[in-house]
């Protein structure tokens, strides 16, 4: 019922809140959520995962990858160049919340192309949407900026 | 070691979820309602980012009146609390002319220095006639009176040290310091809670900084080994300096340090310790040297010890105390010493009286019985509070406790429904403390009496019950038999 919560060692206050316990649930638990809302309005169940799945790709990019910076100016501006998927885990690679934060959008892609039954229109979106997704967190990429978009002045 | 309940984590993450997306939509409508409108910049640039003000302007602004409260009196344990009110949902706070009278909670009054005192008040106006309050002038330039030698060699003596330096303030104190002592291929290891005037002098002293888990003696030995083992970023040379720095008491936890262990592994690898005993001079030990006489280290053990005085003798302004060539070599050296002002002649005449009164030379016991009496008072409030059921942090004997409260509305619920029973209190919210850690401090002082403890006990019960504070089961009341 309780749950310890130990300081972390990271000094970034925008990225330290995802090493306490209960933030990988409260994750999936938004999602479940979010899908209950769609179902109330009718549609078929493919078509609300895919909803669920585009919103997710759509609100994750601009939160993790293209945003930058931190909300506050305590930092004095030490993070202005990294998004926040580069800012994670003080830019270590491959940690368990990397990992993690890779496989949601794959399985929500699987699940939203399941009950889709593969039909194209749906399938060419979801399968942008997760390409796009699942290679902006690929190591290789970090602070890498395709042809200058979101770079620095 | 903090316990919280697994459905508070998920409910504080999805209010603060709830509350970032609400302040990116309105952001959202104000960006597109201000394409319309031209600005009027003319060419310049904008101060600062959207961004970087998103947390103050969404977040901060909402609970402005929980923070920055003006007082109209000295902070003693009863003080005058002016009121404010808002006509446009607390973006501006206009202040009326009325005052309430209210129990504080939150001022750093540990030994009950801050009101007029029988013995340190009539000093410092002395001091005050004769010396005026300023110096008007650097130490090195005109600004070193008797009162400042009197005030170094009293401070020395106090903590146990060969020599002291005095610094204006405080917060100047770490961040000027720490530049001064270690530079370029330095190696600094702090705490992970360290207070930001540490953080600061750390990041402009240029060196390496790594941190430690906080309060874990194992975990500094390993970052330790792991640091020199691999030597300086790059280059692989080894170390110039390794300095470890680590507070008394620290402020948000109410915790003690672990010193001694501590020690022990700086003394192992010859790394210079640093002890930052702001909140803890003065107001633990038994006769209030501070957390080395708790903890029964050695003064000498530790290089440097740092500490301001504000919390426990009612005035302003920090010290440095360490061997006679460090502090020789800072007078040469810092710039805190070489270009600010000194210290205010009244406000070191506050300091020297009140270490009277502490180690008991002006004549009487109450130095003594002051520091008894906030043992006493810390001890009693926090079984109290425990017993109640509300999850308190910080060690026994420790002046600091605060109230875990977690979820963001909480903080402002119980910071107004105390003022509004005559009970001032101080939150603390992101990010001065972990996002899911708000708390509500509580600062304990020797001029709070029993019944103040006790009045103050059942609003903060009554109120918890309110909020929903009380994470913990209360125990069940035993009927005493006298």
């Amino acid at each position: 019922m309780y749950v310890k919560a130990v300081p972390p060692t990271d000094l970034n206050k925008n990225t330290e809140w995802f090493t306490y316990p209960g933030v990988w649930t409260t994750y999936i638990l938004i999602l479940f959520s979010w899908l209950v809302v769609l179902c109330v309005f009718g549609c078929s169940p493919g078509m609300a995962w895919t909803i669920l799945h585009l919103s997710h790709f759509l609100v994750t990019y601009h939160f993790f990858h293209w945003k930058k910076g931190t909300p506050f100016a305590d930092d004095q501006g030490i993070y202005n160049g990294l998004t926040w998927w580069e800012q994670i885990d003080n830019g270590k690679q491959l940690t368990r919340n990397r990992k993690f934060l890779t496989v949601v959008p794959v399985v929500l892609y699987l699940i939203a192309s399941h009950t889709t039954d593969y039909q194209n229109p749906m399938l060419f979106f979801n399968t942008l949407a997760v390409f796009v997704l699942v290679v902006a967190k690929f190591p290789n990429m970090h602070k890498v900026r395709i042809f200058g978009i979101n770079a620095d002045h | 070691m903090i316990a919280i309940p697994y459905l508070t984590a998920l409910t504080t993450y999805f209010s603060y979820g709830l509350l970032f997306a609400f302040g990116q939509i309105r952001d959202l409508f104000r960006k597109v309602l201000d394409w319309c409108r031209s600005n009027n910049l003319q060419g310049y640039a904008p101060i600062c980012l959207g961004l970087e003000d998103f947390y103050i302007r969404r977040l901060y602004l909402r609970i402005q009146d929980c923070f920055g409260r003006p007082i109209a009196s000295a902070p003693d344990a009863w003080f005058d609390v002016v009121e404010r009110y808002s006509n446009d949902n607390n973006k501006t706070l206009k202040r009326t002319e009325k005052k309430t009278r209210c129990l504080n909670l939150g001022s750093y009054n540990y030994l009950g220095f801050a009101a007029a005192d029988e013995y340190c008040t009539p000093c410092a106006i002395e001091t005050l006639k004769k010396f005026s309050p300023s110096t008007c002038s650097t130490r090195v330039d005109g600004g070193t009176t008797t009162l400042h030698n009197e005030l170094e060699e009293c401070v020395a003596k106090f903590v146990g040290k060969p020599a002291a330096i005095v610094f204006g303030m405080g917060y100047v104190t770490n961040s000027a310091i720490l530049p001064v002592l270690i530079g370029k291929g330095g190696l600094i290891i702090s705490d992970s809670l360290n207070h930001n005037s540490i953080v600061n002098g750390a990041r402009g002293s240029g060196a390496t900084i790594r941190v430690f888990q906080h309060n874990t003696p194992s975990h500094l030995e390993e970052v330790l080994r792991e640091q020199i083992a691999e030597g300086q970023p790059r280059t692989h040379r080894p170390w110039k300096k390794i300095i470890v720095v680590v507070e008394g008491i620290y402020s948000m936890e109410g915790e003690l340090c672990k010193l001694p262990e501590i020690v022990a592994i700086c003394k192992k690898y010859k790394a210079y310790t640093y002890l930052d005993e702001a909140h803890s001079i003065g107001a633990v030990g038994k006769s209030g040297r501070g957390v080395c006489e708790l903890l029964g280290v050695d003064t000498a053990d530790v290089d440097i010890m740092m500490g301001t005085f504000t919390k426990s003798f009612g005035s302003c302004g920090g010290y440095i105390s360490g061997s006679k060539e460090l502090i020789q070599y800072l007078k040469y050296t810092c710039p805190a010493h070489l270009y600010a002002t000194s210290i205010s002649p009244p406000a070191a005449q506050q300091i020297i009286s009140s270490i009277k009164v502490i180690l008991g030379e002006d004549g009487s016991s109450r130095g003594a019985q002051k520091l008894a009496r906030i043992r006493e008072n810390s001890n009693f409030f926090r079984s109290e509070l425990q017993k109640m059921g509300f999850e308190v942090l910080g060690d026994n004997d420790s002046p600091v406790m605060p109230i875990m409260l977690y979820n963001p509305a909480k903080i402002p619920a119980f910071s107004r429904e105390c003022l509004k029973q005559n009970v001032a209190v101080v939150t603390v919210a992101f990010p001065a403390t972990p996002l899911l850690l708000a708390r509500a401090r509580i600062c304990i002082s020797a001029s709070h009496t029993k019944e103040d403890l006790v009045k103050a006990l059942e609003v903060i019960s009554r109120v918890g019950d309110l909020v929903g504070i009380k994470y913990f089961p209360a125990e069940p009341k035993k009927e005493h038999q006298e």
